[in-house]
């Protein structure tokens, strides 16, 4: 089986502010037709990594390619935009125009515009479309962003946390229609968030950036097939050994017991604790959440 | 349409900018009458100082209507508010506040950053030369009706060298908008330096024949000489200096 071209990938990417390297060596790929959550924390490196692809930064040092094309050429960064609909952080829009303004402006701009999709998304997010986008309410102009994302017509979808400000039930909604969206048309998705369940809710794949590296990376099936928490009960005090078998990300001792977390599944470890005569073995699978902070913690 | 977004942007600065100057143009034909009655009372008048030798020369220039309208006009009122309309549209732009946010929407659509730049560098030179024409032909049009004529050749004349030498203050508020994001700061600059340059005039008459207003109120022309070619040139020059640079340096900046 041939592996799916990856859309978006870069290695061994930099980007440096002045003193402050806000990504630091970032290896990524994102697989066409997936939709790959970007996790980290505030300040891990997201948006500046999105801001590169989208040429808005420029690289200091390492590759970064969107559909094949160096995010750094001119005329490659066009053709990248033109084939990429985007929705930033801050959902910031032309406040002194309308709805209806906004989205003929942004029409021009994409020769393949779908009409028929702005139609649909103008009626299903029940947008005004004479009103000012500076009168819009927060749930309102991202819906907005997102309508001028989605009939792009773009192959790809670059969203920077869209759900940022929302309330739990605009969030579901706005989900719902990306993932509605994503089912009929055939897109890539990668956007960024640190609300991880919405990323367990609507992604396949997910890269954990931590301090401007990528520290997980992997479909999110087999991550969850693959982290295990292996749980030692002792008789006595748990004993502190080193396990030999790959995957360990962290072992910690409270008491009798003795926990283990692997990215590797639970065999190769199970091996070598039976060797420790434990009581009771427990293995126990992990949520997206607890990978995501055990991943970060484990970096730091 | 980049042209649309940028009329949508500097519409009202335009549009205000251009009732102003009209008004201001209409006030300065009919205020010609009651100055005329005014003029014999001139002499009586103890004028010393560089200022009152100015308002000495604008009462001689007044008596004949062509230097009433060049000094009123031109060289004062159409001066001053041009430049500070022209000061106020170079305002803005892609990192600005003034242009209603949308920087990484801008910057999202597949259009080179010189293109953003030169819609909205082009969309205000086009107002501003608007602004440089329709209030002063208006003078032309209007004078017959106080039993006066001015020239429509010297009209598009002083128009034109208000709008080439002028374009600096232009030129330098674009520039500035693209090192400074919020929307006080490149004006203030700018007005700032204009006064200075205005105040040198009389301190240091010795360098008002270089002066960017000199031009800019082609005096040279209105006292019977050719037009200020040299003046019009450096000024051309540099404000294409100061657009370029401006690009230069949005290309080369991270958002």
């Amino acid at each position: 089986m041939v592996a799916d071209p990856s859309i978006v990938e870069t290695t061994e990417l930099r980007k440096s502010y002045d003193d402050v390297e806000a990504i630091r060596g970032l290896n990524l790929q994102v697989p066409a037709g997936s939709i790959c959550g970007f996790l980290g924390r505030n300040g891990a490196g997201k948006t500046t990594t999105i801001k590169v692809l989208l040429g808005m930064a420029r690289p200091t040092s390492g590759q970064a390619r969107v559909f094949g094309l160096a995010v750094d050429a001119q005329q490659a960064s066009l053709d990248i935009r033109r084939r990429t609909g985007f929705v930033s952080d801050d959902k910031d829009l032309y406040g002194y125009m309308t709805v209806e303004g906004m989205i003929r402006f942004t029409t021009a701009f994409f020769p393949r515009w779908r009409g028929d999709l702005e139609r649909r998304y103008l009626r299903a997010f029940e947008l005004p479309v004479g009103r000012k986008v500076k009168a819009l309410s927060r749930g309102m102009r991202t819906k907005l962003a997102l309508l001028l994302a989605l009939c792009r017509g773009a192959e790809l979808l670059i969203l920077d946390e869209p759900t940022s400000g929302l309330d739990p039930a605009m969030t579901e909604e706005v989900l719902q229609a990306l993932v509605t969206h994503v089912a009929s048309e055939e897109m890539t998705v990668f956007f960024s968030s640190h609300q991880i369940a919405e990323v367990d809710q609507i992604a396949d794949r997910v890269v954990i950036i931590h301090r401007g590296q990528a520290v997980l990376t992997g479909s999110l099936d087999d991550i969850r097939q693959n982290f295990r928490r292996i749980q030692l009960v002792f008789d006595g005090d748990a004993p502190e050994p080193a396990f030999r078998a790959p995957g360990v990300k962290r072992v910690w001792r409270k008491g009798r017991v003795l926990t283990v977390l692997s990215s590797e599944g639970a065999d190769g470890i199970l091996d070598e604790a039976r060797a420790l005569s434990p009581v009771s073995v427990d293995v126990v699978p992990v949520t997206l959440k607890e990978i995501f902070l055990e991943t970060v913690a484990t970096e730091d | 349409m980049l042209w649309y977004k940028s009329w949508e942007e500097t519409r009202w600065r335009f549009l205000i900018g251009l009732v102003v100057l009209m008004c201001s143009a209409v006030g300065t034909v009919v205020a010609y009458p009651q100055l005329v009655k005014l003029l014999p009372l001139a002499p009586r008048l103890d004028l010393s100082g560089e200022i009152g030798r100015r308002v000495t020369e604008a009462i001689e220039l007044a008596r004949e209507y062509r230097g009433y309208v060049w000094s009123q006009w031109f060289r004062q009122n159409m001066m001053q508010m041009w430049a500070l309309f022209a000061v106020l549209l170079g305002t803005g732009g892609l990192l600005s506040q003034a242009s209603g946010g949308g920087t990484l929407f801008t910057l999202s659509l597949p259009a080179t950053r010189n293109r953003l730049l030169g819609v909205r560098a082009a969309t205000g030179l086009a107002e501003l030369l608007v602004l440089a024409f329709i209030p002063s032909l208006l003078l032309p049009v209007l004078s017959p009706a106080i039993g006066q004529a001015y020239g429509i050749g010297d009209a598009l004349i002083h128009s034109a060298c208000m709008f080439l030498a002028g374009a600096v203050f232009f030129s330098l508020a674009f520039l500035l908008s693209t090192v400074f994001s919020d929307i006080w700061r490149p004006p203030l600059i700018v007005l700032c330096g204009a006064a200075v340059l205005a105040l040198c005039e009389p301190v240091l008459p010795g360098l008002s024949r270089y002066s960017l207003f000199r031009v800019m109120s082609a005096e040279v022309y209105f006292r019977g000489g050719g037009l200020p070619w040299l003046g019009l040139f450096a000024s051309a020059a540099v404000s294409v200096a100061m657009l370029y640079a401006a690009t230069r340096n949005i290309a080369r900046q991270d958002f």
